[in-house]
């Protein structure tokens, strides 16, 4: 009796270690990433996430909390194009995880990277680096998650990396990145429908970073509350910025959700657009804790905002 | 088949009549256009221009101008304080470098120079060189980047400006979810103008300074958060050059009994950082008391005194209200190494505004007394201009 205990004990202390080590464990950027990677992983993986998803994603604060998830983990999916220089390179310094270091250009070196970035059709590639344009980024603008066609590619990368890393799991993972595009795609077809009473609308956005956005949607954005990307606004800026709001019949200003509203407050009294807040990341907003409904958030936020709700 | 096509084909090709010169000009030029646009494009596609130079493989640099204009008790002077140049970069897959080269009115020197390991298992980094020794909270960072403009006297009086250290750390990230990071350093000395000891010369093992230190952290709540640092660094045994007319000895060089030497320090920070607030909101409470004990020295007659104990530290509270301002209080507590009687107080006001990322204006003004009879009460405005250029980065240690 005694040595079936132990036996039964010994075989559940394996089973459990070994099901453990067939656990990927993934540390996403941020929450419509981790969204995503959890559709595809399913069961296999593990994830972590690291912003909120309510900061600005250029300031996401690195909280030592984070390092012990970024040593241990199998994997982290990030979206690139420098987008989280704020944060992961700097946790990945500390993270001693040989399996993924800071890196200068792309973040994160090492077989455990999974960059969302690869085979983004990237907009706004910069064609002279300097300062003097505010803080851009060297690789394009990294705000392509805000177009919901770009959810395949992140998809896609994420079920590449995953394996890569668990090839085991490979089939299950090409299983569940079929019914996720398919659900994605699905949603796509209806947002375009959604989106078509936005075409030619003329907008301007607190910074810039939705040219993707306007890419999905057909949104013309003419000008930033910034003056230059990173660079805040002055008074003689928005003085102009409405001059040309008015001559322009710009109708919507796209306030994302990080920034105080007092500024397109004014904006909108001066020139009667009205006010769509939007969110940079998942979780920006209750109750958009995916991927789907993030993108659907914005969407109905920018159509609310122009009396077209769906 | 496909071949007798091929034949044909190019004998027909040859066999067409050469196009007038003029219209063969102009679609090459259209050609050769297309393909530089079309050159163009690709480049973009791949990011930055094929690197075909050995330039290729150069660190990345970056510098930091910080300039200040200082006014104590009515008497004022632009100051350079430093053009501080970084460069750094990987060394080969296990192994990155950096270096901090510091230009200022005191001449150029090389203020960190580091080799750091990346591949080391077991959570293990180690890094050697002229470092920033990690003792402390503040004492290792930068000048140009503390809260406020001068570096609280309590640094300067324990430890000697910046905790720079000629020798070796290793860290250990202790495998756990909870944050614990444990350092342990060998040095010729800490503090670079830390006269106890120099850089120069060799020394016996006891005559090194040992550092170790334990920081660790704590999420609170969602947007409260704590950070937990204890540290000492010992020095076993101190040679002083005594002074052969005051005590007769024949060797100059010597060693007294009983010449250790240990500065602990506790630090403890409190962050608030409103969910949507990012780097630029919220408030930070940092507080750090150190403790220094020793024999200290004549500075006439190189002879040792009695063992001192001496405590100084800060705190001081900062709060973030939006992406460019920021403004807090710092006091001051330093007691005399060689008097712990002699008590400086010193209480500043700084404001900061981050105009962009890359620049900084900063105000602040401090009063500062020392508790002796008749000591008058010191004044300093100062307002600090800062810019970086080239490569910037976030270091986990500057957060």
């Amino acid at each position: 009796m005694r040595s079936n205990i132990i036996l039964a004990l010994s075989l559940s202390i394996v089973g459990a270690s070994a099901a453990s080590a067939l656990t990927l464990n993934v540390v996403a950027t941020l929450p419509e990433l981790a969204d995503i990677a959890s559709r595809i992983g399913g069961e296999h993986v593990k994830i972590d996430t690291l912003a909120r998803g309510t900061e600005d994603i250029h300031q996401v604060v690195m909280r030592p909390s984070l390092v012990p998830k970024l040593n241990k983990a199998d994997a982290v999916v990030y979206l690139g194009l420098t987008v989280e220089h704020t944060f992961l390179p700097g946790l990945l310094n500390v993270a001693a995880n040989p399996e993924m270091r800071e890196d200068a250009v792309k973040q994160c070196a090492g077989p455990g990277c999974i960059d969302c970035s690869e085979g983004v059709k990237v907009l706004e590639k910069p064609s002279t680096l300097s300062r003097s344009e505010g803080e851009i980024h060297p690789s394009g603008n990294p705000h392509y998650n805000l177009d919901p066609e770009e959810g395949l590619t992140i998809a896609r990368n994420i079920a590449a990396g995953f394996s890569r890393l668990d090839s085991d799991h490979a089939a299950d993972y090409r299983k569940n990145l079929k019914v996720y595009l398919a659900e994605l795609e699905a949603k796509i077809v209806l947002w375009r429908k959604w989106a078509a009473p936005l075409k030619g609308v003329k907008a301007v956005s607190y910074h810039q970073d939705v040219p993707y956005l306007a890419r999905f949607t057909g949104l013309e954005f003419v000008g930033t509350l910034e003056v230059k990307p990173g660079v805040a606004p002055t008074p003689s800026h928005l003085e102009k910025l409405v001059e040309r709001m008015k001559q322009d019949k710009v109708a919507l200003i796209v306030r994302e959700k990080q920034f105080a509203p007092k500024l397109p407050g004014w904006m909108a009294e001066k020139t009667g657009a009205k006010v769509a807040v939007i969110g940079t990341m998942g979780k920006a907003f209750p109750g958009t804790d995916t991927f789907i409904k993030m993108s659907e958030h914005n969407l109905q936020a920018l159509l609310g905002a122009v009396g077209k709700a769906p | 088949m496909s071949r007798s096509l091929s034949y044909l084909l190019a004998a027909s090709l040859i066999a067409l009549p050469a196009p007038p010169a003029l219209a063969q000009d102009a679609p090459a030029a259209d050609t050769s256009s297309l393909l530089k646009d079309l050159q163009q494009r690709v480049l973009k596609l791949e990011g930055a221009p094929a690197k075909s130079s050995l330039n290729a493989f150069n660190p990345a640099i970056g510098m930091a101008l910080d300039a200040a204009f200082r006014d104590s008790n009515d008497k004022a002077a632009f100051q350079f304080r430093a053009a501080e140049l970084g460069l750094s970069a990987p060394v080969d897959p296990y192994l990155k470098a950096w270096v901090f080269i510091t230009g200022s009115n005191g001449g150029v020197g090389v203020e960190e120079a580091v080799l750091e390991t990346t591949a080391l298992p077991h959570n293990l980094t180690a890094r050697g060189g002229r470092l920033f020794a990690s003792f402390g909270r503040l004492a290792h960072v930068h000048d140009h980047e503390l809260p406020v403009v001068e570096r609280p006297l309590s640094l300067d009086s324990s430890i000697g400006g910046e905790t720079q250290a000629d020798g070796l750390e290793v860290s250990w990230l202790a495998p756990t979810d909870l944050y614990l990071d444990a350092t342990f350093g060998v040095y010729n000395k800490m503090g670079a103008e830390n006269d106890r000891q120099d850089n120069l010369g060799a020394r016996t093992l006891d005559e090194f300074t040992y550092l170790g230190r334990l920081n660790t952290y704590l999420d609170l709540t969602d947007t409260q958060n704590v950070e937990l640092g204890v540290d000492a660094a010992w020095t076993p045994k101190r040679s002083v050059t005594e002074d052969i007319a005051v005590t007769g000895s024949a060797n100059a060089l010597t060693t007294r009994r009983n010449t250790w030497r240990t500065l602990s320090g506790l630090d403890f920070t409190y962050r608030h950082q409103p969910s949507g607030g990012g780097l630029y909101k919220g408030l930070v409470w940092g507080t750090e008391v150190m403790q220094n004990t020793e024999r200290r020295f004549g500075p006439a007659s190189r002879l040792p005194t009695d063992r001192v104990r001496a405590y100084s530290g800060y705190s001081y509270v900062e709060l973030k209200t939006n992406r460019g301002w920021r403004g807090g209080l710092m006091a001051d507590l330093t007691e005399d190494q060689d008097d712990p009687h002699r008590l400086t107080k010193t209480l500043t006001a700084f404001l900061t505004y981050d105009v962009t990322e890359f620049q900084r204006l900063r105000l602040t003004y401090a009063e500062g007394l020392v508790n002796v009879p008749g000591a008058v009460k010191n004044h300093t405005v100062a307002f600090q201009w800062t810019g970086l250029i080239g490569k910037h980065v976030h270091g986990f240690r500057d957060r």
